[in-house]
């Protein structure tokens, strides 16, 4: 009798052990709504600049307070400016108080999804453009078109080709508040020292598959043997924005159809994006399993390299680092590159409280008003006014590439987006980038692979 | 009689009472609610729909999720016997007697002190190339060409390699532990009188160390082959389960279908899979020690 129960309760004891590594990777689904609030003193005081900007006019008219909570997702720089206009909104706008609660990125999404799900999710988060169909698809996000044009939401002020990549359905989904695309940055030093720099302090290269080839080949004669010509990285997100932005140049147009049911990787162009940096890689101008590429030109041992605006912020704080901006040369037929958005969203709440809602329409169009502060991190603000202001012009380097938000090539509104990218397309160029697959065996498996995802 | 010995028996479970209702409440209440999980299309906000054994029939032809069994086994045939073999070593070396014993034991134990994080991070920083501790002493002891370099951690062979060394180093630790305080219950008369009849070192590890060594292998060989194919972290940070999901392990699929494709119910299908597997693995050491009668 005894026995039988030391037995069982040792079995399930050893049955809990065994399932403790399953559970133990689980806790991401757990949604803390508990905010583990950044100090608001984290922000540096940048409100001159923004005080300039709209006039707090739209405050919804009446004289109650209204409190939002704010999911976000930004550190270090993106962080600090988040918070420092959410400080500037509280500032001017008394009757709507916005409190910003930062998320880890990685469980961003997950939070945000199971937290809607239970009820407990914030008035007002962020998504990627490209996140959007999924969150749509779920149930997490609602519409802004009810309390748009009452909070004073003019869709025609912002850049139309970001914005209608946040269009689902002909309805408005988000607000974008930035453009974060894919762009080159060069060594003013090393070009100049390889003779490669304009007058104008630009690099002196020929926009076509030939001439990038042939400026990465005097970058890799006339420099020293240490120096990189170009860093990137060996695998994932940067190698594979890069053949995003050739594949549309090419004319490639995603890698799924536009009922968003079928894969169509365009096996062509594909191959021959694919072809061209995989040479880039075999012909010794990219380093070879470089372990931090980011590091390799912040440390000015590579002559040019490439990734998203974010960098400039980067970049500009690095002492002693003489740099340029400039989108990716047109190595095929038409400009294009990769991006992606960020979005301010309105999570379904378990009230949907229009007072709120409107309230947070007014805090996001005031947001994307003043693109001017999240610019110094060095995203593309989204409206185009922004540009002009003199704030945004003060800025170095921003205008350098600012232009490229029209060319951005943004992913179809599929809900799979981030599947296809990380389960299929990763993985299989990653093979080629390593010399270990053809381009054309590569897009073979992709478009398998993919419509693989889009049947699950 | 009885009644006393039924009497004893309510007694114990009231007070096992608290435990075993958070026990219930946390372990065995979610086990059952996850069984649930694997009829159904069911993503991190809710439950879909009943799919009835759809989950498992899928799962049964996938050939991801037998690769990453299989990952999951190569990485258990890997690490299983290196280990034993290394924590009897260090013990030996331990056991010694000499000045610097407790030294070894300290020195050979302080990894395992070590989060899984810090671990693999070091064990990045040891085996990336350039500038990696490994590859700077290849090429210091002129091993490697200067031009040349090793991608430990992108080929998948090399990755294995790399990934078992990491986990042996930073595991060992305690398995050693183990093996010494066996070596130290073996009692000195046994080994005086082998010595006074002539034994070699070889002959007393052989024939007295290792036997007395027999249960508690048993054990070590148990344990590390049911954490060995929960083999996840380690995994995920230092080769993310690539090249080309090469070393991808089965607890990682199961993460990356559950959190990253939204889809817990056939999650908890795979989990359910790798239960069943580590149950039978549990019973077949359990019925290996019970016949012959080993208190391991």
């Amino acid at each position: 009798m005894k026995k039988s129960y030391g037995l069982s309760v040792t079995a399930l004891l050893s049955v809990s052990l065994m399932l403790s590594a399953c559970g133990g990777n689980n806790n991401g689904g757990n949604a803390s709504p508990a905010d583990s609030s950044a100090p608001a003193s984290s922000a540096p005081a940048s409100s001159a600049a923004a005080s300039e900007s709209a006039a707090p006019s739209d405050n919804g008219g009446s004289g109650e307070k209204v409190n939002l909570s704010f999911w976000t997702l930004f550190d270090g720089g993106d962080g600090a400016n988040m918070q420092a206009l959410v400080d500037e909104f509280n500032k001017t706008h008394p009757d709507i108080q916005v409190k910003n609660t930062k998320l880890v990125w990685g469980e961003y999404y997950t939070k945000l999804i199971t937290a809607v799900g239970n009820g407990t999710g914030p008035d007002v988060g962020i998504s990627h453009t490209s996140r959007l169909p999924d969150l749509i698809d779920q149930g997490v996000v609602t519409s802004y078109d009810d309390v748009a044009k009452d909070a004073g939401v003019d869709w025609s002020t912002f850049n139309q080709n970001l914005l209608n990549a946040t269009v689902v359905d002909g309805e408005h989904y988000a607000v974008p508040i930035d453009t974060h695309p894919f762009i080159m940055y060069y060594n003013k030093k090393l070009l100049k020292d390889a003779g490669l720099l304009g007058e104008d302090g630009k690099p002196v290269l020929e926009q076509s598959a030939d001439g990038f080839i042939k400026f990465l080949d005097a970058l890799k004669a006339k420099l020293p043997a240490k120096t990189t010509p170009f860093a990137l990285s060996n695998s994932n997100d940067d190698p594979y924005r890069l053949w995003w932005a050739l594949y549309s140049q090419l004319g490639g147009n995603d890698v799924v159809a536009d009922d968003l049911k079928t894969a169509a990787v365009d096996a062509d162009k594909g191959a021959k994006a694919a072809d061209y940096i995989q040479k880039l890689y075999t012909n010794g101008y990219i380093k070879k399993n470089d372990p931090d590429f980011y590091k390799n030109f912040q440390s000015g041992t590579a002559a040019i390299m490439m990734t998203g605006v974010w960098a400039t912020g980067t970049w500009e704080s690095t002492k002693g680092l003489d740099f340029g901006a400039m989108p990716i040369p047109k190595i095929f037929d038409q400009p294009a590159t990769w991006g992606d958005s960020h979005t301010i969203i309105l999570p379904t709440t378990k009230a949907n409280d229009p007072a709120k809602r409107k309230a947070a329409a007014v805090f996001a169009n005031w947001i994307a008003d003043n693109g001017q502060i999240w610019a110094k991190a060095g995203h593309i603000p989204s409206k185009p006014s922004v540009l002009e202001k003199e704030e945004f012009k003060a800025l170095p380097y921003r205008s350098d590439y600012a232009s490229v938000a029209d060319t951005v090539k943004f992913s179809k509104p599929s809900t799979k987006v981030w599947q296809i990218r990380d389960n299929s397309s990763f993985k299989f160029l990653n093979e080629v980038w390593a010399n270990k697959m053809t381009p054309a065996d590569a897009m073979a498996k992709m478009q398998a692979e993919t419509q693989k995802i889009l049947n699950e | 009689m009885r009644m006393n010995k039924l009497r004893a028996d309510v007694l114990a479970l009231l007070f096992l009472l608290p435990f075993l209702a958070v026990y219930g409440l946390f372990t065995i209440w979610p086990m059952i609610k996850g069984v649930e999980m694997t009829f159904y299309k069911w993503t991190l906000i809710k439950k879909m729909k009943y799919v009835g054994w759809d989950n498992y029939s899928k799962m049964f032809h996938d050939q991801d999720v037998w690769a990453a069994i299989w990952h999951s086994t190569i990485f258990v045939i890997l690490t299983t016997p290196t280990m034993i073999v290394l924590a009897i070593l260090l013990a030996m070396i331990a056991n010694r007697k000499s000045r610097l014993q407790k030294l070894y034991r300290s020195v050979f134990f302080l990894p395992s002190v070590l989060s899984v994080a810090v671990a693999s991070y070091l064990g990045l920083f040891i085996f990336q190339p350039y500038n990696g501790f490994v590859n700077t002493l290849l090429h210091l002891i002129q091993l490697l060409p200067d031009n040349k370099e090793i991608f430990w951690l992108t080929e998948t062979n090399l990755s294995w390699i790399a990934l078992t060394l990491i986990t042996l180093w930073w595991t060992v630790g305690f398995n050693f532990i183990l093996y010494l305080s066996a070596m130290q219950d073996i009692p000195d008369e046994i080994v005086e009188a082998a010595r006074l009849d002539g034994a070699t070192d070889s002959k007393i590890f052989w024939n007295i160390t290792l036997p007395y060594l027999t249960p508690i292998t048993k054990t070590i060989a148990m344990l590390q082959i049911i954490s060995s194919f929960k083999v996840f972290l380690q995994i995920y940070i230092i080769t993310g389960g690539g090249p080309l999901d090469k070393t991808r392990p089965i607890i990682q699929l199961i993460y990356q279908t559950g959190f990253r494709k939204n889809d817990l119910g056939y999650a908890a299908t795979m989990s359910y899979m790798l239960f069943v597997i580590l149950l039978v693995l549990s019973a077949i050491q359990y019925f290996v020690n019970n016949r012959k009668g080993a208190n391991a």
